[in-house]
């Protein structure tokens, strides 16, 4: 269980996370969604303690970050795989971990096994990892503890296809078990398929939440006709919502309503179906389209 | 420790860490807390290669003394631990400072702070293991000392004078001075290079600056560490010399140290 309430921060006049407010709630995993620089990392640095909130506050199992005691066992958190001292070997960082922790040193060959990282690998200067590797390392490091409940930023970064498919399953089966997992991306792709409830969140404000079957249904229809362009001006005269999608029309509507429109203007339809992931691609994109650092051409 | 194996449907058998059954988590222990920081100042290459190079330096100092000069001029004991003062007295800040600096340099505080948001704690565990840590070395100084001593009576034939614990207590309570000072430096600045930078520096400095404006001379003399401490590391120090250790440590160890106590507790870990 995690919560953020009316959670803010600002630098000077920049204000990096503008009044967040969102559960995450135990067997369910919540992806953190939001183009580079709106304020994620910013917002899971606050949750963890490491960065002293402007106003609102966080919780982690009821409590403030800095009351868990020995928040390792309670909390696993990957903030930035590559924030490890390069002159350690995986293996060292690990049993550094355990140590805080109170652990068993076998618990740092079981996570090492867990993540597929050699004894070799394991063995090496983090320096001479690849982000992928320094991802599996940082997983490792988040599950030593045994927490309820994982806090990990960008986990996927760097990881190869295998790797991703890995992790999803993992934090699926976390999740499954009764843990609580938040996990970030800038990716849409990366976290729709793991994800039960998605916060998107924009330049510091939160652009929209719930779970993902809800935001799915209500992305629109994707259309396709025999002439987009007509019937485009026939759905925006009948007052619907419309927006030029890669292959036809993205509809605010529910199919039928766009089937009996068809139907009544004798227009020959070629796909008529919910837009699903695409249209919350769609919706991601521009619901943060304002936000986002590359401009979208209007 | 047995493993769960999960294989939920529609995806591949996905392993899960097995569960802990320990009990309910108390606070981490300080101990526990010192002895990790003190491992972390050995696991590094850059610590390593330190305390190495403080290996290194000191029984050279010491050698080159067992070597050069008459044999029955200077050879005491105390003449071998003072020799081993200097290089030590600048090289044992720098342990301080690393203990403190590779947090943010290799950000690894991320990880740090996230398994001890009490960050007063993790200041005092790295604190007691920087002068753990330096004992260890000043102690290591004084077994070579005792060793050219011995082996100059015994090479050279010098007579050497051996009990002498006014200076070896001294030498002990000035070197606990310069690492806490390197730690201190070390949480202000949060950055390695401009800590130890301004670590040499500004002391000499305010030495230098001192002794060449006259109306600072008063002040000069009593907040200069460098010249405070001379008599601590000769054991010769006693009346207003203790004041002036006092006064000299609080601005320049203790000070620093609750400033950069208080900088630990609030910056933000990035």
């Amino acid at each position: 269980m995690i919560t953020a309430e009316n959670l803010t921060k600002r630098y000077g006049g920049y204000t990096a996370v503008d009044d967040v407010t969102f559960e995450v709630r135990p067997g369910t995993v919540t992806g953190f969604l939001g183009p580079n620089g709106a304020g994620k990392s910013t917002c899971m640095r606050m949750m963890c303690g490491l960065t002293p909130p402007t106003a609102g506050a966080t919780t982690v199992l009821g409590k403030p970050y800095a009351a868990l005691p020995n928040p390792g066992r309670h909390v696993g958190v990957l903030l930035d795989a590559s924030a490890q001292h390069t002159g350690r070997t995986g293996r060292e960082v690990l049993t550094l971990g355990a140590m805080v922790m109170g652990l068993d040193r076998s618990r740092v060959d079981e996570m090492l096994d867990l993540v597929g990282l050699t004894e070799s690998e394991s063995g090496r200067r983090i320096g001479n990892y690849s982000l992928g590797m320094r991802q599996r390392l940082g997983i490792a490091h988040a599950l030593l503890g045994d927490p309820q409940v994982l806090i990990l930023d960008e986990p996927a970064n760097g990881l190869d296809p295998a790797g991703i498919r890995w992790m999803r399953g993992l934090l699926r089966g976390y999740a499954d078990e009764g843990g609580t997992v938040l996990l970030s991306s800038h990716l849409l792709h990366e976290i729709e398929v793991v994800a039960d409830e998605l916060v998107v969140i924009g330049r510091g404000r939160i652009v929209a939440q719930g779970s993902k079957a809800e935001l799915m249904a209500s992305s629109g229809t994707t259309v396709r006709t025999t002439d987009d362009a007509a019937f485009a001006g026939r759905l925006q005269e009948a007052g619907l919502q419309v927006t030029a999608a890669p292959s036809g029309l993205l509809v605010q509507a529910e199919p039928l309503q766009i089937g009996t429109l068809a139907a009544t203007h004798g227009v020959v339809l070629v796909e008529l179906k919910e837009a699903g992931s695409a249209g919350l691609e769609e919706m991601f994109l521009q619901l943060t389209a304002d936000d986002a650092r590359e401009e979208v051409a209007a | 420790m047995s493993t769960v194996e999960q294989t939920a449907p529609g995806r591949t058998g996905v392993r899960l860490p097995s569960r802990l059954n320990l009990p309910e988590p108390t606070r981490v222990p300080f101990t526990r807390l010192t002895a990790v920081e003190l491992r972390k100042q050995l696991n590094t290459r850059a610590g390593r290669w330190l305390l190495a190079a403080i290996g290194v330096v000191t029984a050279a100092i010491v050698a080159i003394m067992l070597f050069s000069g008459q044999a029955d001029d200077g050879k005491n004991f105390g003449d071998f631990v003072a020799a081993t003062v200097i290089p030590q007295s600048i090289l044992l800040p720098i342990l301080g400072v690393l203990a403190v600096t590779s947090e943010w340099s290799q950000r690894t505080g991320l990880v740090t702070f996230t398994l001890e948001p009490h960050r007063a704690r993790v200041g005092w565990a790295k604190l007691v293991s920087a002068v753990l840590l330096g004992l260890a070395t000043v102690v290591a100084a004084l077994v070579l000392a005792a060793l050219a001593t011995f082996l100059c009576q015994a090479i050279r034939g010098s007579d050497p004078t051996w009990v002498e614990w006014k200076p070896l207590l001294g030498v002990l309570i000035g070197q606990l001075f310069v690492v806490l000072q390197g730690v201190a430096f070390g949480m202000i600045l949060q950055n390695t290079p401009a800590a130890v930078v301004s670590y040499l520096v500004i002391p000499t400095l305010w030495t230098v600056v001192g002794s060449a404006v006259s109306w600072l001379h008063t002040a000069s003399k009593w907040l200069d560490i460098n010249q405070a401490l001379q008599p601590v590391y000769d054991g010769t120090v006693h009346g207003d010399q203790w004041a002036k250790v006092a006064v000299a440590g609080a601005v320049w160890v203790l000070l620093p140290l609750l400033a950069g106590m208080w900088r630990l507790r609030r910056s933000e870990v990035k």
